[in-house]
This record gives C-alpha cells, sequence and structure tokens, in this order.
C-alpha cells in the first residue's frame, strides 16, 4: 500500500527529464522525508506557543482552557525536534560540532542555540513559573515515583507565598513577551535556511521565512484544536464551545493571512516569470500535482477557508454538534494541507535543477534511518510524549492552583 | 552579610574562571599562527599556502569532449564509481537550426551529459543536418571568491584555502548537505561511502607538490589552462589566456564571484 | 533576591560555564589555524598520493619521445591521457609490473571520432568507414602523426 502512494505521489522512471546536473540526477533526494518533518515539527512548536502567548500576553480569556494544553504540546514536539536532523545527518556523532565551533555566517548553525535557548530559557521556563505553585503542591500531596518528580521540578523552592506567586506570573508574563519572536526565530530561520539559497529559485526568495512562520502559526492553532477535541472526547468531558469558537476564529484569520501571502508568493513568480519559470511550471503542476493542487491548496487552504468563513459569517445557524465536527476536520485538513506545504518547499526544490533546464524525480524509501517508516514513528512520537506530559500536568485529579496566567488587575479582553 | 560577601565572591570566583576559559582559546589561535607552513611528513614540506593563487581557466572552442578529464579525476581522486557522483564532468550543448521561415535565431537547445561525459560522447541524440552549432563545456568548482558554499558550512567543515582553493574537511564535516544544496553549479555531492560532502580540490595534493591537477595533465587539446597567479612562469598560459580572450563567468548575477572563467562561452550555458 | 530567580541564575550559571569548557576541550587544536576551520586539514589534503605521475616524470627516462612529440600536432597530449596512470611505474621503472599501456585503436577513436559537436580544428574521422579493419598504427605515428611508420 505503501508503495502504491509512493508511486503516486513520486515518479520512479525515468529518473529526471531535461536536463539536470550529473551529481543532481541521483535516485534519492539528498534531503528526504525527515528535513519534511523538521520544519513541520518546529512549525508546531511555534505556533502552539502563540496560542498560549494569546491567553497570557493578549489576554484572551476564552482560550484559558488550552493554554496549559498548548504549552504542553509546545513542549512535547519541541522535544523531539532534534531527532530528524540526528537522524538525517551523514554523521550524527559529530553533531556536537554544530556548538562548539557554530560557523555564525550559516543560519544552520544558529540550531543548537536558538533551540536551546527556546527550550530552556522560553519553554520550560514559562512552563516552571506557571506550575510552580501547584508542584509545591502536589509533590507534597502526591506519593511515590510521581511525588518526587514534583519535588525535582521544584528545584528545591518551595515558597507559595502570595508575593512568591506574584512574582511567578510577572516572569511567566515577561517570558511569554519574550518567548514570542524567540518562536518566531526558531521556526523562522528554517524558512530563512531555504530562502537564503540563491543557487535554487524555488527556495531562494524573501518571503519563504515569512511564508514558513505564518504556515507554521496556523499548523500549530490547528493542532491545538485538534489536540483539544481528541483530549476532552477521551476524557468524555464537555467541550468549551466558546474556546473552541475563538480558535476557529483565530484559525481562519490566520489561515487568511497565510494564503494571501502564499498566493502573492505564486502571483508574484508566475507575473515576473523569471528565466525558469516555465520548468517551475511544469514542475508543480506535473511532480507536484498531488501534493501542491489537491493536498496544500484544495485540502490545506481553500476547504478551510470556506468552512471556518461560512463559520465566522453564520456561526449562530449552526448546531453546536456539526461546529466541532467542521472544526475537527478543518484542524486535520489544515494540518495535512501544512505538511503537503513543508513536503512542496522541501522536495520541489531538489526535484526543480539548478541548470534551470530540467525536473528529478526522486524516489522515497520507505525503510531506513531517512524512510516514510521512520518519518511516521518521529511524527507519532511526540503524542506519545504528550501523552505522558498530559498525565503527569493535566491530570483531572490533581488539583490546580485556579490562578489564571495573566495579570490580574488588568481587565480581559472580551471578544 | 556574610552570606552576600561570600556569594560575591562565588560569582567572581565564576566570573573569572569564564574569562580564563574564553581567553585560553584566543592563546592558542595567537601560538597556532605561528605554524602557517606545512610540517607534517606526508604533505609536501615547506608549503605556504599564502604564497600561491591557483586558478583553472577553459577555452570552450579547444574541448573536443573525450571525457578523458572526467576519467582521470575519477581515478586520480578514488571518486565513487556511480553515475551520479561526479568532482568535474562535461556537458554538451547542441543547438539545432530554427525552423525556416520562424524567424528565431535558433531551434531547441539539447543539452546532455551521459554518465558525466566519462566515457566521451560516442552516440549523438541529434543528426547532424539538424545541428547549428554544438560544442562541450567542461564543469567542476568555480573558485568562487564568496563561496557561498563556505557561508553555509553550520561547522566551519568546508573553507576558502589561502591559495584559492575550496575544499572540504571530510573528519569534520556532519554530512548534513547544505553546502550541497547551496552551490549553484551543482559541482558538489554527498560521497556516500564517507558520507561528507565531496568536491573538485583542484588536485591539492598534486598542485601542492609543483604537479598539475590530473584533469589538466590529460587534457589533449589544453582546453584547461591552470596556473598560479601568484607565480607566473614563463609563458604562463592563463596569463597569456586572460590577456588573448573575451572571458565569461558561470551564473555571475548571483554574487559568488567565480574565478573559474571561460573563453567562447555561448549564451545558453549555464 | 528571591528564592526562584536565584536557583534560576544558578542553574544558568552551572550550564553556560559547562557549555564554555565543553568549547574549550572540544575544539580541535587547529582550528583558526587559516581561517574558521581546521588547519590540519589543508596538510591532510596536501598529502594524499598522486596516481598521475605527470608528463615531466615521463621525459626524464623517455626524452627521445619527447623530441618526437614536439614536432607534430600531439605534442599537447600528455603522456598518461593514452598511456593511463604510471605513478607506479615511475615508482618502480624497472619492474615488469605496472607497466603503462601501449594504447589500441579505441585510444585514438576517443580523440578522433567524427563527432558534429566537436570543433572543426579538430582532425576527426568516421572511424567505422576510414580504413575499416586496419589498425590506426598501420598508416599512423602516434607519437608524431604527420610521419608515417
Amino acid at each position: 500500500m505503501a508503495l502504491e502512494i509512493t508511486n503516486i505521489v513520486v515518479e520512479t522512471l525515468p529518473r529526471f527529464e531535461g536536463y539536470v546536473y550529473p551529481n543532481e540526477s541521483g535516485t534519492h533526494p539528498l534531503w528526504g522525508f525527515l528535513i519534511v518533518l523538521y520544519p513541520y515539527i518546529t512549525g508546531l512548536v511555534a505556533g502552539a506557543f502563540i496560542m498560549a502567548s494569546l491567553v497570557r500576553v493578549f489576554h484572551v480569556k476564552p482560550l484559558q482552557p488550552i493554554y496549559r494544553l498548548s504549552l504542553l504540546t509546545a513542549l512535547a514536539f519541541l522535544l523531539c525536534a532534534t531527532l530528524p536532523l540526528l537522524f538525517h545527518l551523514g554523521h550524527p556523532e559529530r553533531s556536537f560540532q554544530i556548538m562548539i565551533t557554530p560557523h555564525l555566517t550559516s543560519p544552520m548553525a544558529i540550531f543548537g542555540f536558538v533551540y536551546a535557548w527556546y527550550l530552556m530559557a522560553v519553554l520550560l521556563l514559562e512552563l516552571w513559573f506557571d506550575y510552580r505553585e501547584d508542584f509545591v503542591v502536589w509533590s507534597q500531596t502526591t506519593p511515590g515515583i510521581r511525588g518526587i518528580i514534583y519535588r525535582a521540578f521544584t528545584l528545591g523552592v518551595t515558597d507559595t507565598s502570595e508575593k512568591a506567586v506574584a512574582l511567578d506570573l510577572k516572569m511567566g508574563w515577561i517570558i511569554s513577551i519574550v518567548g514570542i519572536p524567540s518562536a518566531f526565530l526558531l521556526h523562522g530561520y528554517v524558512g530563512f535556511i531555504f530562502g537564503s539559497i540563491k543557487a535554487n529559485p524555488w527556495w531562494g526568495n524573501v518571503l519563504m521565512p515569512i511564508i514558513f512562520i505564518l504556515s507554521a502559526m496556523v499548523s500549530g492553532i490547528a493542532l491545538c484544536v485538534f489536540n483539544y477535541m481528541i483530549l476532552t472526547w477521551v476524557r468524555r468531558r464537555k467541550l468549551d464551545m466558546r474556546c473552541l469558537d475563538v480558535m476557529g476564529m483565530f484559525l481562519f484569520y490566520a489561515l487568511v493571512i497565510d494564503a494571501t501571502v502564499e498566493a502573492l508568493d505564486w502571483i508574484h513568480r508566475a507575473y515576473s516569470a523569471e528565466e525558469g519559470f516555465h520548468v517551475m511550471e511544469y514542475m508543480a503542476q506535473e511532480k507536484l500535482f498531488y501534493t501542491l493542487s489537491i493536498g496544500q491548496a484544495l485540502v490545506g487552504t481553500v476547504i478551510p477557508l470556506l468552512l471556518l468563513g461560512a463559520l465566522q459569517l453564520a456561526r449562530k445557524y449552526v448546531s453546536e454538534a456539526m461546529r466541532k465536527r467542521m472544526y475537527f476536520a478543518c484542524a486535520a485538513f489544515i494540518l495535512i494541507g501544512v505538511f503537503a506545504m513543508r513536503w512542496n518547499v522541501v522536495m520541489g526544490g531538489q526535484f526543480f535543477s539548478k541548470s534551470l533546464r530540467g525536473v528529478m524525480s526522486y524516489k522515497l524509501e520507505f525503510a531506513g534511518a531517512e524512510g516514510w517508516f521512520m518519518g511516521l514513528i518521529l511524527l507519532s512520537l511526540p503524542f506519545i510524549i504528550l501523552t505522558v506530559l498530559i498525565k503527569l500536568f493535566l491530570s483531572e485529579r490533581l488539583p490546580t492552583s485556579g490562578h489564571i496566567p495573566h495579570r490580574a488587575e488588568i481587565t480581559t479582553t472580551e471578544i | 552579610m556574610k552570606n552576600s560577601v561570600s556569594r560575591r565572591s562565588m560569582l567572581a570566583t565564576l566570573g573569572g574562571a569564564v574569562a580564563a576559559l574564553m581567553s585560553s582559546s584566543a592563546a592558542r589561535t595567537a601560538k597556532a599562527a605561528v605554524q602557517k607552513v606545512f610540517v607534517s611528513t606526508s604533505a609536501p614540506k615547506g608549503y605556504d599556502p599564502y604564497k600561491h593563487k591557483w586558478l583553472m581557466c577553459f577555452d570552450v572552442d579547444k574541448c573536443i569532449g573525450c571525457g578523458l578529464c572526467v576519467d582521470a579525476c575519477k581515478t586520480e581522486n578514488h571518486v565513487p564509481q556511480g553515475p551520479t557522483y561526479f568532482r568535474n564532468w562535461i556537458e554538451r550543448y547542441i543547438i539545432k537550426k530554427p525552423k525556416p521561415g520562424s524567424g528565431e535565431t535558433r531551434g531547441e537547445v539539447v543539452v546532455d551529459s551521459p554518465n558525466g561525459g566519462r566515457d566521451g560522447f560516442t552516440t549523438t541524440p541529434i543528426p547532424r543536418e539538424e545541428i547549428l552549432k554544438s560544442f562541450f563545456v567542461p564543469k567542476l568548482c568555480n573558485l568562487c571568491e564568496h563561496s557561498p558554499c563556505t557561508q553555509v558550512c553550520p561547522v566551519g567543515a568546508t573553507f576558502d584555502s589561502p591559495d584559492g582553493v575550496v575544499l572540504v574537511d571530510p573528519k569534520y564535516c556532519i554530512g548534513c548537505g547544505f553546502c550541497i544544496q547551496a552551490c549553484p553549479y551543482g559541482c558538489r555531492f554527498l560521497n556516500p561511502e564517507t558520507k561528507t560532502a565531496e568536491k573538485c580540490t583542484l588536485c591539492y595534493h598534486r598542485i601542492t607538490r609543483g604537479l598539475k591537477p590530473a584533469c589538466v595533465e590529460v587534457c589533449p587539446t589544453e582546453a584547461r589552462i591552470f596556473g598560479d597567479l601568484k607565480n607566473p612562469v614563463e609563458n604562463d598560459p592563463i596569463q597569456a589566456f586572460i590577456s588573448k580572450n573575451k572571458l565569461h563567468t558561470l551564473k555571475p548575477h548571483l554574487g559568488t564571484n567565480p574565478r573559474v572563467m571561460y573563453a567562447n562561452m555561448d549564451k545558453e550555458v549555464r | 533576591m528571591p528564592p526562584q530567580i536565584f536557583r534560576l541564575v544558578l542553574l544558568t550559571l552551572a550550564i553556560v560555564v559547562t557549555y564554555f569548557i565543553a568549547r574549550q576541550l572540544l575544539t580541535p587544536a587547529t582550528f583558526r589555524q587559516y581561517g574558521f576551520y581546521r588547519g590540519e586539514a589543508l596538510a591532510e589534503h596536501a598529502s594524499h598520493t598522486p596516481v598521475y605521475a605527470g608528463r615531466k616524470a615521463c621525459l626524464e627516462c623517455h626524452e627521445e619521445i619527447q623530441t618526437q612529440l614536439f614536432k607534430g600536432e600531439h605534442k599537447t597530449i600528455g603522456c598518461e591521457s593514452c598511456h593511463g596512470p604510471s605513478s607506479a611505474h615511475v615508482a618502480d621503472p624497472d619492474s615488469a609490473k605496472n607497466l603503462p599501456d601501449k594504447r589500441n585503436t579505441l585510444a585514438c577513436a576517443r580523440c578522433h571520432e567524427a563527432n558534429p559537436s566537436r570543433p572543426a580544428t579538430q582532425k576527426q574521422i568516421n572511424v567505422k568507414t576510414h580504413y575499416s579493419g586496419e589498425k590506426c598504427v598501420e598508416c599512423h605515428v602516434p607519437h608524431q602523426p604527420n610521419e608515417v611508420p
């Protein structure tokens, strides 16, 4: 079944059409499934974090129920973010060199530092400040290994006075503010990696980092919708429809902006029709038909825009049950669509020959370190980690401090 | 009071340790700077990379597409045998005649490079009577002054040597492939055995010993011109080439400043 | 200082110091010798053994061929273009093994087979019809092509 899918999506014979440089004419692409996966994962991280910062920085009160879930989602995916890169390197045992002798003219070199900064100084720190009070309480009341885990996470600080909690809230707010540009940097630099490659016209343009960040926002919000609905369904609880509706609203507007900028990219390319454009056109229509026209454009953009747009206009006429189905469908479609977008960027750029005269037809293996199978495992790993994190930190059996994650003296923004 | 003093002194000690660590790397650099001439036993002793600047150029009108250069390179540098690993290669451009009465200057342009040109070009896909003009173009690393490949290497594994050659350190390369994607000329590949990036080294091990690169050695028609810009010999071929020909570089609009120059180049070549 | 902040500052300092220590220990010794790379790599590249000996090495012993070559149009061709890589022979000239090839018709055809992409300055023949069945060396002297054997 997987082979048939492979054959539909990627032609196996002949290996190229037109003229391609001999070094480009191999059977497998240099950057494969794993490199498609990496920007997808960091995009989800950045998007989920922005969802959380909507609550903390922009005081969007209806989104409160998903605050902690979005942060934990971001953490689960961030923990897995380095794995596709490690598996892809020719020499993963030398990967530490990126931190020891980072070549600062290379966007890839900042990866180690941006990742470390975002993981430790933003995500873990914000989570810690938000959870600290709860950790102290839970460490005292939970027996066994879980109690030890909570105690470890308190870092030995047991002060739960009002003054300390107020400081926690303030620090969390500051970190959230710092976290927004950090999230943009974490994912934007990946877009810049592609956008800075002037050798390849499919990649090397100014809009690339912007498009990456915008589609990351969209995918992150969609993931939060997806996770929230699944978690509530698993727990057999009632969905907070107001929260879901507000998420749907943000998803719609983010998608509108993302679709606009992506459309701008296409329109500009087609209009200025620089050298090699007819090859790009051929590639987009033939080699990338299923992933671009169907996956990214139709399923990932047009259908969610129509569904979510309809809900924005006519929400009160749609029943709750119907809305839930529409939101879930849109979230799933968008997640597929953004994955297709990453595929089109990474693989499309490699199909397109730098000779500007041909296209390659690469084959993706199923097995092996860079194959589909490994990719699917790496894609499911964050969800497994998220389940563990939810059990530890979002358990319904544990009492929470109940403080809302924003400064109490500021009035909340009603939507 | 006692607590803050001990905390202060602890922070001061830490700060001092960090400062010492950071400055010791500078001291190490200064010491290494003394040794800029090869001293290891198997490298040619006394070769000073700062005293040379190597360059290769091409005369497209002289290339006969025999492919001896491609074969010699693979032999000399133990390049993997497959048809997708080339440190240098030959491209053939066949420009067909325009359709009569169409008002065009040229017809379709057919470009190919069967096995990189290694076995020569024994078959011609277009009948002779349809061909307007046709020629061969040898390709390799363009020795860019602002090489995008070295710019994007995340660890400093590929670099511009002081004598004008762009090299890869196979012991340090992590195999990320960024340099391969960034090279506009397609001259890099990932060696499937070493899993590191590889490319033309201008036969560094030969030129540092006063030999010519293998491809230049076997070229029968002097289509490849090689020399040392800092030490021109009598009747230096590079100096003659530069002064007598109108010159062309590949993809100049990308700002890579490729130093490899072509004479008698056609506008179809990328 | 509030206890949370103090703990965090300690943790941060510990991480930063560990990083700088690791950086110091793990950076290769010759890094930054010539530039942002391992200086030893330059010497390592220079220390590979050449496979082709180079024309000068051949002519050290085979001087009479040099005189022949310089009279004719093959003077631009290196010895190893036709005779193959010969550094093993140069290293041990008296040994019977590693003797370079004395080439055959295929070697001549490689450069002289008629090909529309070849410049007109290159003398070209259609190998199949140009005295087919005969060896090139029946009528041509490879080292001095304007002579007859």
